[in-house]
This record gives structure tokens, sequence and C-alpha cells, in this order.
């Protein structure tokens, strides 16, 4: 009687899982718990401590390539890697290869910019949308401006303070690719590993395990892996956002999941020996 | 960007997403109308970003421009597009030609030297820096040496795993293992971030300067999906539990 009372458990509805995990990801967004990121991640600091070392005035080059798709992940990080190149002084250029990253983009670098009383032209560029990624890349090497002789609302590059002694990767400090695709992967093969730019990144959590090896070799200075990265680097920069905001789910989430796991491998081992 | 298109754009966002999402209780013309709107508007997007962020930009302005010699390459692009009619279709090998001389002559220098020689060098080199590295360091480079050579083995076919041989090959397997598992870990970690996101939209929307919009379309799916289980005709794909 118990064995199939438990084994009715395997058959349970799985729009009751659905249900249950909506309340867990929902609650904390309507009442925050304020669980604690404790552990930070060391490619994630490696990232924080070589911006924090960057000279006020060194240019950082920005891939920013993600759209709507991975934004939860991916904006935040983006936002506190930001904020960070901004609160050292740091010029910064914009490129990206997604077209659907152009609006994220903006949203940033009103809001960011504002933050840090930051000059559009002065302090930062965001470069247009490009397509054929791997042309521009190395088209840069050579010559930033014969890729980008404008910027995203059509004023000249050349003469803008911001790109001021910029004109190949020579003069770039440190790219920073964030993105849901491989780009990262072109960013190591055609420049870093190319022109000795150092690369760093901020992946989806799927992608995550897969860049280890870049991270061993060194290919990769550091990298930041989904929303628990981004949260990590809003710790590191003590500006909490929409990372730290989304541990809490995030962590409910997983204790379900667990729970879960646990639960039916309990059952199997009472019904396998009752 | 007005307080009114906010309001408006926050009740779409809210309607498109609780749409798809029910789904997971079933299958429903709801479902099927947002399904349709996102692979229109996805398609339109594609074709306006061509059209605006390639094709003007990269052909129309330099050939306004006086740069003619935009349109060698327009035309090697064109004639892609021969493959649609079989009596030009050998045009297309041109423009092919060129994809491939180009995009192989780009990617496998930089393969061979990012992925195969770097990675080689990366899991040699700390052994021969042993004398410098800490204990933790050298079981680790140890451990990633004997790794790479256990992997390798299990994908090595010209040999019969048999014997050594299947012991090695079998040690790979747990290595691929422990990645796979690492893998889904972060997978599930990223579906539930992107959950969150969503949600947290939703949340955004619900409040009173959004009129109420989470609120009132749950409302309304629900009520919609309790009259169908009353009067509605259970068809065989209307009536299945999503999967």
């Amino acid at each position: 009687m118990l064995k199939e009372n438990l084994q009715k458990f395997f058959k349970i509805d799985r729009r009751w899982i659905f249900l249950l995990l909506a309340v867990c990801i929902f609650v904390p967004i309507m009442k925050p718990l304020g669980l604690p990121n404790k552990t930070i991640a060391p490619e994630t600091k490696r990232v924080y401590d070589y911006i924090e070392k960057l000279p006020p005035g060194s240019f950082v080059l920005f891939s920013l390539d993600y759209d709507p798709s991975t934004r939860p992940e991916l904006h935040p990080m983006a936002t506190a890697i930001v904020k960070h190149a901004f609160r050292k002084n740091l010029r910064v250029g914009v490129v990206t290869y997604i077209p659907g990253a152009t609006g994220m983009i903006e949203e940033i670098f009103e809001t960011v910019g504002k933050e840090y009383n930051k000059t559009d032209g002065k302090d930062y560029v965001i470069f247009p949308y490009m397509p054929n990624i791997v042309a521009a890349m190395t088209q840069m090497a050579s010559d930033i401006y014969g890729m980008y002789p404008m910027d995203r609302n059509g004023r000249d590059t050349r003469t803008m303070p911001v790109l001021d002694g910029i004109k190949n990767y020579k003069n770039v400090s440190f790219v920073v690719c964030i993105t849901g695709t491989a780009i990262l992967d072109y960013w190591v093969a055609y420049v870093g590993d190319k022109y000795s730019v150092p690369v760093a990144g901020g992946v989806t959590a799927i992608s995550q395990p897969g860049y280890g090896p870049y991270l061993q070799t060194g290919q990769l200075k550091g990298l930041l892996g989904g929303m628990k990265g981004a949260a990590e680097y809003e710790s590191l920069i003590q500006s909490p956002g929409k990372g730290t905001s989304g541990i809490d789910a995030l962590n409910l989430g997983h204790l379900l999941v667990l729970a879960l796991i646990l639960t039916s491998n309990i059952i199997i081992l009472i019904v396998k020996f009752l | 960007m007005s307080e009114t298109w906010m309001i408006a754009g926050a009740w779409l966002s809210a309607g498109l997403t609780i749409a798809i999402f029910s789904f997971l209780y079933k299958d429903n013309p709801f479902f099927k109308i947002a399904e349709h709107l996102y692979l229109g508007a996805g398609m339109g997007w594609l074709f306006q970003v061509s059209v605006f962020s390639v094709w003007g930009p990269k052909i129309w302005t330099p050939v306004s421009h006086g740069d003619w010699l935009v349109i060698i390459p327009s035309l090697m692009g064109i004639s892609l597009l021969t493959q649609f009619i079989p009596k030009l279709s050998w045009i297309s090998r041109y423009g092919f030609t060129f994809i491939m001389g180009y995009g192989s002559g780009l990617a496998i220098p930089a393969t061979l030297s990012t992925d195969f020689m770097s990675q080689i060098l990366g899991t040699v080199q700390p052994l021969s820096l042993m004398a410098s590295m800490s204990p933790f360091a050298i079981f680790n480079a140890l451990l990633v040496a004997f790794g790479v050579i256990c992997v390798l083995f299990y994908f090595f076919f010209s040999v019969e795993h048999k014997g050594h041989f299947q012991k090695v090959s079998n040690i790979g397997i747990y290595f691929l293992m422990v990645y796979f598992g690492a893998a889904f870990g972060n997978t599930v970690m990223a579906r539930f971030s992107l959950l969150y996101g969503r949600f947290d939209s939703l949340y955004a929307s619900s409040s009173a300067r959004n009129f109420y919009a989470t609120q009132i379309i749950l409302a309304g799916m629900v009520i919609y999906f309790v009259l169908h289980s009353f009067f509605g005709k259970k068809g065989p794909a209307e009536g299945e539990a999503a999967h």
C-alpha cells in the first residue's frame, strides 16, 4: 500500500512542479529575502582586478553582443562593468555585432552615463551595429576609423576626444565581450591571441563551462558567468543591481530542484527495499 | 517615450509573456497568437536590419558617394540568389568560392593557433613549472593532463577498447560526465535566470502605474481556461497537457 502511494509521486502532473517553481521565483521578486551572495568566483575577481589596475584615461573596448533573450543574465553584468569603468575614469568604446543589442546599450549609457556625469563623445563612444564580425575585428587591427568612421548617430569619430590617440588594438588596454553567442571565441582567436590584447568575457551560465580551457591557458583574463557572475561583480563594486536581486530567486529555484531530486531518489530507494 | 506608450508597452509585454507561458498549462489560441506574432515580428525585425543596417550603410551610401567598388562584392552576394534558378545556379559558385576561400583563410590559422596549439601548450606547460608551483597547483596540472589523455583515449577508435585501454577510456567517460553535469547545472541556472527576467517584467507591469496589466491579463486567462473546460470542445490538441 505504502509502495503504491509512494509510486504515485512519479506520476504527479508536471504542471504542479511548474506552479511550485513559479511561486519560488515570483515570491522573492515581490518580497526580497536578502539571501547573501557570499562567494566570489576567482575568474570574476580577475576581471575586477584587471580593470582596477588600469590607469585613468585607458581605453577599454566593450563588445556588447546580446539581445533581449539573454538580457536577465547579461544586462546586469554589462551595467556593472561599465559602472566600474566610469568610476575608474576610463575611456569607453562600445561595439556590437548583434542588432538587437543597440537599444539596451543606449539604456545602459543613458542611466550609467548620467550617474557618473559622463558625456557621449568625450568619455565614451558607441559605434553602430556592424555585420560580418570577423571582417570588422580584423580590420580594426589596422585602423579603427576604417571600420567605424562615424558613431551610431553619424558623428565623425576622428574628431572625438574619447578616441584621442586611439588608432588600433595597440592603443586598446582591455577588451570586454559580453555575449550569449560565440562572439567571445572570435575575440579570443582573432584579437586576443593574434594581437596580444587582453580579453575578458561575460557569458550566459550555459556557455560558462566551455570557456574553462581559455581561462586555464590565460587566453581569457577573466570571466563572468550568468546572473551569479553579475551579482558577484555588483558585490565587488558595491553597487547592488538586478544581478543581486535575482540571487534570491535563483537560490530558491535551486533549492526546489535539489529537494525534488532528493525526494525522488529517497522514494526510489524506499520503493526498492519495500 | 510618452507615458501612454510606456503603459501600452507594459500591457503588450505582460500579455505576450502570459500568453506564451499559458502553454505550460495546455495548448490554447492565445499561445498560438503570441507564437505567430513572435515569428512575424522576428522576420520583420531581421528584414529592417538587413535594409537599414547592412544594405543602406554598406551599399547604398558608398555608391551614392561615388564608391563604385562596393558593387563587386554586392554582385557576388547577389550571385548566391541564383541558387533558386536551376539554369543560372552555376553563377552562385563564384560567390560561394569567395566565401569558402575567405572563411577558410581566416578560420584555419586562428583555430589551429587558439584551440589547438595554445590548448596543448596550456596542458603541458604547467608540468614543466612544477618546482615553482604550490601542491594544489601541481595536483591541478596533473589532473588536467590526466583528464585530457583519458578523454582523448575515449575518442580514439583505431584501437579496440579492451583491457587497460578500456580502463583508461572509462576514466575518460567519468571526466566527460563531470563536464556534462557542470554544463547541466549551469543550464538550469541560466533558465531560472531567464524565468526571473520575465517574472520581474511581469511584476513591473503589475503596478498601479500600468493599470494592473499583469493581474487583469492573468485573470482573463484563468477565466478563459475555466470557461473552456466547461463549455469548450475537447479536440486532440486542445485537451493535451503541456509536455
